[in-house]
């Protein structure tokens, strides 16, 4: 019997063979690094970092304190002292966040996806606003197996989080709507492809997020408030209609929401890649590394002026080595592409009032003839692992591999036949998610607020379930312009529902009122959603919790009554002003008294009296680990990999990872220099030599350059794998020499850094290109 | 293929179904789970309470623990307990963690049923749904139902149920789940 049929198998034997060979390596690495973290090998924000890199997340409590309504309690999870991060205990549950570039899910994903809810977490997947999907209250310890899962249907949960390229995002009509310029799928896929793991994105002092969009009039892409968006547009050159992007930098919501400003207004298709990767090239090398508030790109693109940022991302073009994935990676613009399943058919006339109303909001039509998107409304983003496993049916009966997840936390189904509708619709309500009103007002978008997220100030999620309730009571008598604005409610300032680009958003913030805290929301109206959020609203004031549904009636309302014909809700603003809404919100902004109304002092859903003691410190940011250091303690688990195949009588193999590690170790310190350097070892030696070996940055003071001969003499020797156990214990001497010098030089550049002298770059700049 | 065995999980689940016409709603179970937080009602690690009552037969309201979860649960339009086990007693017997997990549903039951905040709700003797959220180790066909038929036999006899049918029920690729019931 093999060992993956074996009763004792694990999900590694299990899943041999059935995962592509480097996330495997990847996955079996990360566990490596949480055995070494319980061994109190590994320093906590490393091990953070490490571990948010890989998409596990903290969660509220897991500093390992809770407020249970009468004051903060320790909570004893049994392995208190040992931690995954600053203050953050081992056993506390975290959140596992999954990347699904430009949302394209298939069948077997979802079902896969579907089981991970059902035996780690609560049994609940939640779609977020970036096309993700989260799994929450998951043990750290569980997280290599969901991967190894993970990895066994195409996915990775590399750099969901962490100081990254995080999911890349996409309209989920690309390829199928009839405003696009042409289908930007195969080019988010390429973005997802090129930048996963790429060095240049490995030493960000904050999170980069990439956003697509077919055309510019239509919201879905967002691209706006994207570190870097690219909007599909054609040009005829000479002639030919030339496919290119208008590219965009420096947009963010959060705290300080910035719109992207142009870097390029007409980039060509095959120079996206490119151009891409020397913005990435030149965010690495300025972008702030101590401020965390300050790192996002925006803040750098404040500081230089977009005129000095555009000059030096050109600059850093012209120098970037050629890359032969740049083209390779768009040599096949079909690898997006979906095959229907069903005949194309027209949309019958039904009778069914029920089916009649969610076709209105939930059914598309495509660019090709007799296909329609139907979006499936998920309440709150959440669905559950058997709704899961029943619209992968779905997706084989009707559509195919053609889902897709929506930033306003949906699914979409493409390609279904309009003949076809009605039975997919009744199947959709027979699992309960049948519900009309996709992008209208009762499909309210909400963060996990203080349900999960260590930075909720407010339970968004709370109220935007208590608005939906509201709303879709009501729906039905709601003027039809109110019916199609948009409600989004972030729990903070992150801002991660996207609140201001909605019409009505809410943001969470606590008042003390009498001696108490309340929570409250700040009122955020006028957000321009279409146009690919084309601009942001402003605050009006902060209501009461409790008291924010009668402030949606009371706004619906005056819009309702006073708006001119046509008047969209931001015009209609505009037009009215602040003030005056001010004054429509006025009798809501106060609370009663606790002993007149004691449920205002508590948030929703939630009995405790409210407080925000339980406020964590957040790890959207990551830990800002430099690279240099990731490639260190590569380096040394390589060499404890080299050690082991000693131990077990391998020589060759101990030879050949003894020198890995130095070549680790030696890329990290290259790197360090912001010289550019591809993967193999021939050219990780040869900067090597150039940039830290012939310059004496690497000498230590007493030994000079004795430690760097062995690798420089060695790395041509093609036969290691060959070596007897003499050769092997050298190598392995050697290496752990070679990684002692190399934090020893790691360290004298930091403190030479630090003091302000010369900066220890490469003394010959930029090496010639090839 | 891959050889399977039910034994070797270490998480189970229990469900007692509740009487539908006795059932609160599902918001009034949210400050019952924080009272059992609050004034440590479990010998077991609690942590905070999650509300999906917007779930269309989802979990419901869970109350999250460390070793366990409680949740009022709706799947397949069939409300009860649902007790989660999702670690711990590695050491122990398959038939002794099940036996443990039939207690503390049990214990979480008579909780519930006693609270006066709850009045009315009553969960039935006479069925009870056993399942193994592992697909390492155990799948939801006729063989592993037959190596994990003994163990839950045996740990139902140790049981103050009287529940002697066993049934494996539902979808392939869902968890092994056995339904029991009383001849």
């Amino acid at each position: 019997m093999s060992a993956a049929n074996r009763k004792d198998a694990s999900w590694k034997e299990r899943l041999d063979g059935r995962m592509p060979e480097h996330l495997a390596r990847e996955i079996d690495v990360f566990e490596g690094q949480i055995e070494l973290k319980k061994q109190k090998k590994l320093d906590d924000k490393l091990f953070a970092e490490t571990r948010l890199r890989r998409g596990a997340y903290g969660q509220r409590y897991d500093n390992g304190l809770r407020d249970d309504g009468t004051g903060q309690k320790p909570l004893a999870f049994p392995r208190g002292e040992l931690t995954k991060g600053p203050d953050t205990v081992w056993d506390a549950p975290g959140m596992q966040r999954i990347k699904i570039p430009f949302g394209k899910l298939s069948a077997e994903q979802l079902e896969v996806l579907s089981d991970l809810a059902e035996e780690y977490s609560d049994a609940i997947l939640h779609v977020t606003t970036r096309q993700d999907i989260q799994l929450h209250f998951i043990h750290i310890e569980d997280t290599p197996d969901m991967h190894r899962r993970l990895a066994s249907v195409g996915i990775t949960t590399r750099e969901a989080c962490g100081n990254s390229v995080r999911n890349v995002t996409a309209c989920q009509f690309a390829g199928v709507c009839s405003t696009e310029s042409f289908d930007v799928a195969p080019y988010a896929h390429a973005t997802t492809e090129y930048f996963l793991g790429h060095p240049d994105v490995q030493d960000f002092g904050r999170k980069f997020k990439i956003a697509f969009s077919g055309c510019a009039d239509e919201p879905c892409g967002l691209v706006t408030f994207h570190d870097l968006g690219a909007v599909a547009l054609t040009q005829e050159i000479d002639g030919k209609i030339e496919r290119g992007f208008r590219v965009v930098v420096g947009g963010g919501l959060g705290a300080v929401p910035v719109e992207a400003k142009v870097l390029r207004e007409f980039c060509p298709a095959e120079e996206l890649l490119p151009l891409s990767q020397a913005v990435a090239r030149v965010f690495a090398r300025l972008g702030e590394k101590n401020s965390r508030a300050r790192a996002r790109i925006k803040f750098l693109i404040q500081k230089l002026g977009i005129d000095e940022f555009k000059r030096l991302v050109d600059e850093e073009r012209a120098n970037l080595r050629p890359d032969e994935r740049w083209n390779a990676l768009l040599s096949d613009l079909s690898v997006t592409d979906e095959d229907p399943v069903r005949p194309a058919g027209d949309l019958p006339e039904s009778s069914s009032p029920a089916f009649n109303a969610w076709a209105k909001t939930n059914l598309r039509p495509q660019s090709q003839a007799g296909y329609y998107v139907a979006t499936v409304t998920l309440p709150l983003g959440d669905f559950t692992p058997k709704q899961g496993r029943a619209l992968a049916d779905l997706a084989r009966t009707y559509t195919g591999d053609a889902m897709r997840l929506t930033v306003e936390q949906n699914i979409a189904f493409r390609w279904i036949s309009g003949a076809d509708a009605p039975a997919f619709f009744d199947k959709l309500a027979a699992l309960g998610l049948a519900e009309p009103g996709a992008s209208t007002i009762t499909d309210v978008t909400a963060c996990p607020g203080t349900d999960t997220c260590k930075l909720g100030i407010a339970s968004s999620r709370g109220l935007a379930g208590e608005l939906r309730k509201h709303l879709t009571v009501v729906q039905d008598q709601l003027d039809p312009a109110v019916r199609n604005l948009r409600i989004k409610a972030s729990g903070c300032f992150n801002s991660c529902s996207q609140h201001h680009v909605a019409d009505l958003g809410f943001l969470g913030v606590s008042r003390n009122v009498g001696g108490r805290k309340v929570p409250h929301f700040n009122v955020v109206l006028g957000g321009q959603w279409s146009e690919n959020a084309k601009s942001y609203g402003t605050v009006v004031t902060a209501i009461p919790s409790k008291n924010v549904p009668k402030v949606v009636d009371a706004i619906a309302q005056k819009y309702a009554q006073e708006k001119h014909e046509d008047e969209s809700f931001q015009q209609f603003f505009q037009r009215i002003g602040k003030s005056e809404i001010r004054k429509l919100l006025q009798p809501f902004s106060k609370p009663p008294s606790y002993e007149e109304d004691k449920s205002f002092y508590s948030d929703w859903g939630d009995p405790r009296e409210y407080t925000i003691g339980d406020l964590g410190i957040g790890e959207c940011a990551g830990e800002i680990v430099p690279f240099v250091e990731f490639g260190l303690q590569a380096a040394e688990q390589e060499l404890h990999g080299a050690q082991d195949a000693l131990d077990s009588g391998d020589s060759g193999a101990a030879a050949k990872a003894g020198l890995g590690a130095m070549v680790t170790a030696a890329k990290a310190l290259v790197r360090y220099l912001d010289v550019q350097v591809r993967d193999d070892a021939d050219d990780v030696v040869a900067q090597f030599r150039t940039h830290l070996h012939d310059t004496k940055l690497f000498h230590d003071p007493f030994a000079k350059g004795k430690f760097a001969q062995y690798l420089l003499i060695t790395a041509a020797n093609k036969t290691l794998d060959q070596a007897d156990t003499e050769i092997a214990r050298r190598t392995l001497d050697e290496a752990q020499l070679f990684l002692e010098a190399a934090h020893a030089c790691y360290q004298r550049m930091e403190q030479q850094r630090a003091s302000g002298g010369d900066s220890p770059s490469s003394p010959a700049g930029q090496p010639e290109t090839p | 293929m891959t050889s399977t065995s039910p034994q070797r999980s270490e998480k189970i689940q229990i469900k007692l179904f509740a009487d539908p016409s006795a059932l609160p709603p599902l918001e009034s179970f949210i400050p019952v789970f924080h009272g059992w937080i609050r004034d440590k009602k479990l010998d077991e690690l609690l942590i905070d309470v999650a509300d999906y009552a917007h779930v269309h037969e989802g979990p419901g309201v869970v109350l999250i623990g460390h070793e366990a979860d409680y949740s009022i649960d709706h799947a397949d339009g069939r409300p009860g307990l649902l007790y989660v086990r999702k670690r711990g007693l590695a050491e122990s017997s398959a038939e002794q963690r099940l036996i443990d997990a039939i207690q503390r549903a049990q214990r979480a039951r008579a909780l519930l049923e006693d609270d006066p905040a709850l009045s009315g709700i009553r969960f039935s003797n006479d069925e009870l749904l056993i399942r193994v959220p592992d697909r390492l180790h155990a799948t939801n066909t006729d063989e592993c139902f037959a190596e994990y038929q003994p163990t839950v036999e045996h740990a139902l006899q140790s049981s103050s149920l009287n529940l002697n049918a066993l049934q494996r029920v539902g979808d392939p690729r869902e968890p092994l789940t056995v339904r029991a019931t009383s001849r």
